[in-house]
């Protein structure tokens, strides 16, 4: 089946301004992808290109494998960075007016209403005003505009952009359940948090063109670090647990693991456990994805003019998924592993080419 | 359904979506208080079509100016993406504005006429009359309006909108270059200006002599015929030429 989204070398400026060059990536059929980026990265340029606002300077950008942006766009359902609807209207008003400007008629038309109201939980507030709505009823309200027609791709801005704690977890929870509709998804964001929980795929976008590219299932295999907090540790205790392994190191509050395996887990745990020691907390410290995203972030020129168009694409992480008795110290490990990850990031790029030239 | 029929009912929607936020909106008191303060400040005194046409030809342009403001405003917001993405297409989307804004004012137009038909009708004037002399009003209404929409920012770049106004500037440059300016300039400078001029301001004309159409409604002479072809010629070339820029260009809404 063909790829849903096919860009290739898509370029675009405000003015001398530029915000998109070169960037190329492809999102298969049912796939669900993250585009991850700091602010003014060209995120929300990019979803506009692909909504046909925003014309390309150049490039080539096909929707459903289409490149009239105009015929597809009855398939295509946008949920906007911005909880700004017209708040004139109840919601039951307003999805009414947008279906009827999808082309939707009559008791077809009524039926899609009430079944996207009762799928995002608005059928108790659907007369209410939008203006009296909270930001994530809002933001609710979106994800029902956007399927109203049924599409085949959602584009979907920044979905949790100003809500709160619960409201961003709300909206999260009612996308992982479109997601399991089946729908392709095309995610751009700057919460990690949001990629880990729904994406199949993410790609870093920095200097305007895709800097790094990984499959979630492969990051998600590679080991993070972690750190346990505890009361207070004696000095006996911290050299003891610092010779279980060489990702191990301590200090008088906590004990850092990393790389961190279960397995180098459980014997801290249990040695921490065996020696009485109190454990306040298991905490992250830094995920496979915030390394990419950082790594991404940090390592790429913005406006490499060499680098264009250089795509990088999925990883193969799982040579750091074991930690071995090699193992650099723990203050060491994360510049090792950085190391590493550019080495692997250089070889897939090697392996693209070769894909290319096959 | 055919595409003509989609396209006319997509465009009857949005004018009804954005007229119906209009009102609620609450901004529509504007336009309510302004036409009865007309109607009890000028059109409640005994007076003739002449007098009800030159008042109401002055009114309906103000008025104009205001609410198509508003609407382009309405029109210039980030919620309009979410319209835009559910297919009404820009140019349905221009129209739609331009009828919203016909609407209300010539909703206020109506009004008057209907109060003043039946609290104070002009001695001279039956509804044969009357329709003779809304007609190239109206028509004005339009053009007024069509020329703010292809002014807006939503339209037309900066550059774009200076040569606009330079150009209707122009046209009426010969009230201001005169006498010794226009002596000092080189001949050739000279007949460029009044090249100009004619030409630009020769696309004013139907707007005026279709003003004049209304107060007097001489429809003796094929001039005033043609006048009506003339205005509805100009609304179509201005409407056209809006939908062709913003079609052309980037759509970025205002983010106020």
């Amino acid at each position: 089946m063909a790829d849903v989204i096919e860009i290739e070398e898509l370029h675009k400026a405000y003015g001398s301004l530029p915000v998109l060059q070169g960037l190329s990536l492809r999102v298969a059929a049912g796939e669900v992808y993250g585009l991850l980026g700091p602010n003014g990265a060209g995120k929300t340029t990019l979803i506009h290109l692909m909504m046909g606002f925003l014309q390309p300077n150049q490039g080539r950008l096909r929707l459903l494998g289409n490149a009239n942006l105009e015929q597809v766009r009855p398939r295509i359902g946008y949920i906007p960075e911005r909880q700004r609807y017209h708040t004139r209207y109840t919601a039951r008003e307003y999805l009414r007016f947008l279906g009827q400007f999808s082309g939707l008629t009559g008791v077809a038309l009524r039926e899609r209403v009430e079944r996207e109201l009762a799928a995002v939980g608005l059928l108790s507030a659907a007369d209410r005003s939008l203006g009296a709505y909270s930001k994530g009823m809002l933001q609710r309200l979106g994800v029902a505009q956007a399927l109203l027609s049924d599409p085949d791709l959602l584009l979907i801005d920044e979905p949790t952009s100003g809500l709160d704690l619960a409201g961003q977890r709300e909206v999260i929870d009612l996308l992982a359940s479109v997601r399991d509709l089946g729908h392709t998804i095309f995610l751009c964001t700057h919460y990690l948090q949001e990629v880990e929980l729904l994406c199949d795929r993410v790609g870093v976008l920095v200097g305007g063109r895709i800097a790094a590219e990984a499959r979630l299932r492969d990051l998600r295999d590679v080991a993070t670090s972690v750190r346990i907090r505890v009361g207070s540790l004696d000095a006996e205790l911290r050299a003891r647990l610092e010779n279980l392994g060489a990702g191990v190191r301590c200090d008088a509050q906590g004990v850092r693991l990393s790389p961190n395996t279960p397995a180098l887990q459980a014997t801290v745990l249990r040695a921490l456990l065996d020696a009485d020691v109190a454990i306040m907390a298991l905490e992250p410290l830094e995920s496979p994805l915030e390394r990419l995203y950082l790594w991404a972030l940090h390592s790429v020129p913005p406006t490499s003019a060499e680098a264009r168009g250089v795509h990088v694409p999925s990883w193969d992480l799982e040579a750091l998924a074991e930690p071995t008795a090699a193992s650099p110290p723990a203050d060491e490990s994360a510049s090792a592993s950085d190391a590493l990850l550019s080495e692997l990031l250089g070889r897939n790029e090697g392996d693209r080419e070769t894909e290319g030239r096959r | 359904m055919n595409s003509l029929t989609r396209f006319s009912m997509r465009l009857l929607r949005f004018t009804g979506f954005t007229l119906l936020e209009y009102l609620r909106s609450g901004r529509v008191a504007i336009e309510i208080i302004a036409t009865l303060a007309v109607y009890f400040v000028f059109l409640r005194r005994p007076m003739d079509a002449p007098y009800f046409f030159s008042t109401l030809g002055i009114f309906t342009p103000v008025l104009a100016l205001y609410t198509t403001a508003i609407i382009i405003g309405l029109g210039d917001r980030p919620q309009s993406y979410v319209s835009l993405a559910h297919g009404i297409g820009r140019g349905t989307y221009l129209l739609g504005l331009f009828f919203s804004a016909c609407a209300i004012v010539m909703g206020a137009y109506g009004l008057l006429s209907l109060g003043v038909a039946l609290l104070n009708p002009p001695v001279d004037m039956n509804l044969g009359d009357w329709l003779l002399g809304t007609l190239p009003l109206l028509l004005n209404i339009g053009l007024l309006v069509a020329l703010m929409l292809l002014l807006s920012p939503l339209v037309l770049s900066t550059g774009w909108r200076l040569l606009v106004l330079g150009l209707i500037a122009l046209a009426f440059s010969s009230n201001f270059i005169g006498g010794v300016m226009l002596e000092a300039m080189p001949e050739s400078g000279r007949a460029l200006l009044r090249a100009v001029q004619a030409l630009v301001g020769g696309l004013l004309v139907p707007a005026f002599y279709g003003f004049q159409l209304a107060v007097t409604r001489d429809y003796s002479t094929p001039t005033a015929f043609a006048n009506l072809l003339a205005q509805a010629s100009l609304l179509a070339s201005l409407l056209g030429l809006s939908v062709y820029a913003l079609s052309r260009r980037d759509v970025i809404f205002s983010s106020q």
